[in-house]
């Protein structure tokens, strides 16, 4: 990003402003939201691991709750009372229908209970009953040594729970089970006749918490009183140190759970405890949570992306449409910066920016009026100043005519007195023309007329002069004393220094639409250099003569445009010519024309 | 200005566009995350310690959540049928191939074809006659066979004809358990192998052999059988002929038969493996090829002497009795 530069505009800092609010709530937003839902998902997990683990027991504690009540529902049977009572009294055949007897009422619960695996009462001896008549004890395998039989015969009467085991004492058995087991005692307590032991089918545990479902790697397991496994899913690789499991911390802990971290993935612990001393175990791995976390993520901060899109899409827009105005208004003034003032801008809908706009109409307006009112003064005023100009008679001539008047009276020419003033007279009259700048060409040959008139009177035979002006011209407008001045020209500066008399001759006529006039003299002429500085010098050349023609050829130009004025050819020796162009104004024309400037 | 204008617009819609085209990428991605591993077995349910293998299979393939298909014939003298299995397994262009070899040099060509076709090969249990593999995880069966050979020799008399019994010819784990029996019982002095015999795996020639075998050399001391059919066949030859506890017998592996065996006093001891281990490490060295980790080549998995004395315990229970059921 050219940053410098483009911050500049209004558009791309109400853009980037948006873009930072929609980004900042958006942050804002997600980051909030996303901690809610975390907490919640951990939570969620939280609950479900306790809940289910709370199931589990409630589960466990059936069974094993089934397991005593079948117990004290033997021990209270009356075959199993009768039996423990009086054993030794019997003779072996009524042993033997009570044995029977206690049998089948074994085999009843048995076969109502799927939990449970096996019933057995082992008597003194290698006597024993069991819940399936045919039942043997695998001749391998001694009764004392086993862990259930031990412990029962040590807590004396009190049921004791094993943790699950293979129980091998039947022939050709080899079942995981729970053992129950309990000492029977007849009469006298301190004298145990047996010990009587109800399996419970660890299948069912061990179906139940294989099902369970914390997630993929979390599971449940179960360790009873002394920390021995009763049921964990990877039981094997524990026993070979290739996985360890927290059980110290498990049976040390009191709160109902813990946290382990272990290289940056951490379990979660949930214990519960039940009546009988198995604590039971649910490990969740909480980088599954991290799994749930990271899609969160990903779709939060899809969302995000995708707000902070839409944001900057609507605040380009919106930025844009904001200075779309602006813009064109910073357009519409660069071309009247360039010298367009016809420009209006379109009044937008804000207000402020029609407001805007609407001044800046007025102001351009106000700045055309301006200019067009310079434009109407300075013509006026360089007109005025052309008028004074050419108003002004040449003092010199009008000195002259008087001097040669004042010499014809002396010489008592009285006529010729009267020609000459009577000419004088005309000639400034037409020269005045009532204050109008515009004259009928028969104004101006009259003019020129009684000027040619006064110079032939004062310079005789000198000067010869020829004027054929054709007379359809005559209606045509013309700047008034146009002519006078270019004779004039001819005269002092062509003829006037020529050896003997010179010729002025004075055309007038149509050239294609327009009026063309000439005025040519048989003077001394003028090199080529000269000839190029008469129109344009003004300043440059102190001949107040020659200020007069460029005056002459500016009027015209001034008057009808710059394909029109004079144009000389000379040439030294031979002489000069003047040609003067201007239109064929027809004096209606003009009145319309000259209605309109005020 | 226009175009300035426009081209911010172009650039809007290509952040837009690479934004979704990124999302659309990761959702992808996402979605069929679960890697997949062919596990080749030598056979799939008729011997225990393959259905053992296969639960740590399982459990690592659930616990590193990949898509686990186990593939072996039902017996594992079926070399062909495990060769064939491979090669279609190859063809699925899986992560990662697990493999148990069937036999030592008969699946050297599809070991290859594996490595060629680029897929990570891990080889558990018995390897083959080469370098394929990246990681090889098995019982350490040199090992395993001298602890039987030592075992053996602890209860025979100073000079003693022994005679072992093996299984499927030309397999890594047999050649490897004779190698670690023979050079404890061939130090021994005194002792003579009297010859390895051919059960083919299965429990009845087993049987066949060693029966023929007692009753040809009655001079007979002791016997190692090799793998749990072996076992079985001969103890069931030897508690047929009544020769239990005269005929010492230390076998390979666990099932109810060799646990009746022991307990009868047929069989005297068992090396039992740890196949879980072995399942359970197969997929996880796998997982952790197809990741890019580095592995060690050979992972070797413990083996355990079980006796009559010491079969309940809590731990060897689960050993020899993997599995819970009604």
């Amino acid at each position: 990003m050219k940053a410098p530069q483009r911050i500049k505009t209004i558009q791309s800092r109400i853009a980037s402003s948006f873009v930072m609010l929609v980004l900042f709530t958006a942050l804002l937003l997600i980051f909030i939201s996303y901690r809610l839902s975390e907490s919640a998902v951990r939570e969620t997990a939280e609950s479900y691991t306790s809940e289910l683990i709370n199931q589990v027991n409630a589960n466990i504690q059936t069974y094993i709750t089934g397991m005593k009540d079948i117990s004290l529902a033997a021990m209270n049977n009356p075959n199993v009372r009768e039996y423990l009572a009086s054993a030794d009294e019997l003779q072996p055949a009524e042993l033997a229908i009570l044995k029977a007897k206690i049998s089948e009422y074994f085999h009843s619960i048995r076969v109502s209970r799927k939990d449970i695996a096996s019933i057995n009462i082992f008597g003194a001896g290698d006597t024993f009953i069991s819940d399936r008549a045919d039942a043997e004890l695998n001749p391998y395998i001694a009764l004392s040594e086993q862990p259930w039989y031990r412990q029962a015969k040590e807590n004396k009467g009190q049921t004791v729970i094993s943790s699950s085991h293979v129980q091998p004492v039947i022939k050709g058995e080899y079942r995981w089970v729970v053992s129950l087991s309990r000492e029977l005692s007849g009469v006298n307590p301190s004298n145990g006749l047996g010990i009587l032991l109800i399996d419970l089918n660890f299948k069912v545990i061990n179906d139940m918490l294989s099902k369970l479902d914390l997630g993929n790697r979390g599971y449940v397991f179960v360790i009873d009183r002394q920390g021995r496994i009763v049921y964990h899913p990877q039981q094997q690789l524990l026993y070979s140190n290739l996985k360890t499991e927290r059980l110290e911390r498990v049976i040390s802990d009191k709160q109902g759970g813990f946290v382990v971290k272990e290289g940056g993935a951490s379990r979660i612990y949930s214990i519960k405890d039940t009546d009988f001393g198995w604590k039971i175990v649910g490990v969740f791995y909480e980088n599954e949570l991290v799994d749930n976390k990271k899609q969160m993520q990903l779709s939060f901060a899809i969302a995000g992306l995708l707000c902070l899109g839409v944001g900057v899409l609507f605040s380009v827009v919106i930025s844009r449409n904001l200075t779309r105005p602006i813009k064109k208004l910073q357009e519409k003034m660069m071309e009247v910066e360039k010298g367009n003032f016809d420009i209006r801008v379109p009044v937008g809908h804000s207000r402020e920016i029609s407001g805007l706009a609407r001044s800046f109409n007025v102001m351009v307006l106000k700045v055309k009026e301006l200019m067009d009112q310079i434009v109407v003064e300075q013509e006026i005023k360089r007109k005025s100043e052309l008028n004074a100009l050419q108003a002004q008679i040449n003092p010199h001539f009008l000195y002259n005519t008087l001097d040669s008047i004042i010499w014809m009276a002396e010489s008592k020419k009285h006529d010729e007195v009267i020609l000459m003033t009577s000419a004088l007279a005309r000639l400034f009259r037409a020269s005045l023309s009532k204050g109008r700048e515009m004259i009928p060409i028969a104004t101006e040959v009259e003019h020129i007329t009684n000027y040619l008139k006064i110079q032939q009177m004062r310079y005789q035979d000198k000067i010869r002069f020829a004027l054929a002006i054709d007379r359809e011209l005559y209606p045509y407008l013309t700047l008034k004393v146009l002519l006078q001045p270019l004779v004039e020209n001819a005269i002092y500066h062509g003829i006037k220094n020529k050896e003997g008399p010179g010729t002025v001759t004075i055309t007038g006529k149509f050239q294609h639409n327009r009026i063309e006039f000439q005025v040519r003299d048989d003077g001394i002429g003028m090199d080529q250099s000269k000839v190029e500085t008469l129109l344009t010098s003004k300043e440059g050349n102190p001949a107040r003569n020659s200020v007069g023609i460029a005056n002459v050829h500016q009027r015209i130009q001034l008057y009808f445009g710059a394909e029109y004025g004079l144009s000389y050819t000379s040439e030294p020796g031979s002489g000069t010519c003047v040609k003067v162009l201007i239109p064929a104004v027809h004096p209606e024309e003009w009145r319309s024309l000259e209605g309109d400037v005020p | 200005m226009k175009s300035y204008m426009r081209l911010r617009y172009i650039l809007l819609l290509l952040i837009s566009v690479l934004i979704l085209g990124y999302v659309a990428f990761q959702w992808s991605k996402a979605e069929p995350g679960a890697k997949k591993i062919i596990v080749g077995v030598k056979a799939l349910d008729e011997i225990e310690f393959w259905r053992v293998l296969i639960e740590g299979v399982n459990t690592a393939s659930r616990e590193f959540g990949v898509d686990v298909s186990v593939v072996g014939p039902t017996q594992e003298i079926e070399v062909d049928l495990q060769i064939q299995l491979l090669e279609e397994a190859i063809k699925q262009k899986p992560d990662a191939i697990v493999m148990a070899a069937g036999d030592y040099n008969r699946l050297v060509p599809v070991a290859e074809s594996i490595r060629k076709a680029d897929i990570p090969l891990i080889m558990i249990d018995s390897a083959v006659n080469g370098d394929y593999a990246q990681s090889l995880i098995a019982t350490d069966n040199v090992n395993a066979g001298q602890k039987a050979g030592k075992e053996l020799s602890s209860l025979l008399p100073a000079d003693a004809k022994v005679a072992i019994v093996s299984f499927v010819q030309g397999t890594s784990t047999q050649i490897e358990r004779e190698q670690g029996v023979r050079s404890i019982l061939e130090s021994r002095s005194g002792t003579e192998i009297v010859g390895t015999y051919y059960s083919e795996g299965k429990e009845e020639r087993a049987y066949e052999i060693t029966k023929k075998l007692l009753l040809e050399r009655p001079d007979l001391n002791g016997i190692v059988g090799l793998n749990e059919p072996s076992t079985v066949g001969a103890g069931r030859a030897i508690r047929e002929l009544g020769l239990g506890g005269k005929v010492k017998l230390v076998g390979f592996d666990s099932s109810v038969k060799e646990v009746k065996l022991l307990e009868e006093g047929v069989l005297q001891a068992t090396i039992v493996q740890k196949p879980f281990n072995i399942g359970y490490l197969g997929i996880k060295t796998a997982v952790s090829i197809i990741e890019g980790d580095k592995v060690s080549r050979n992972v070797y998995t413990d083996s355990v002497v079980i006796n009559k004395d010491n079969m309940y315990t809590e731990e060897n229970q689960k050993l020899l009795f993997p599995f819970v059921e009604e």
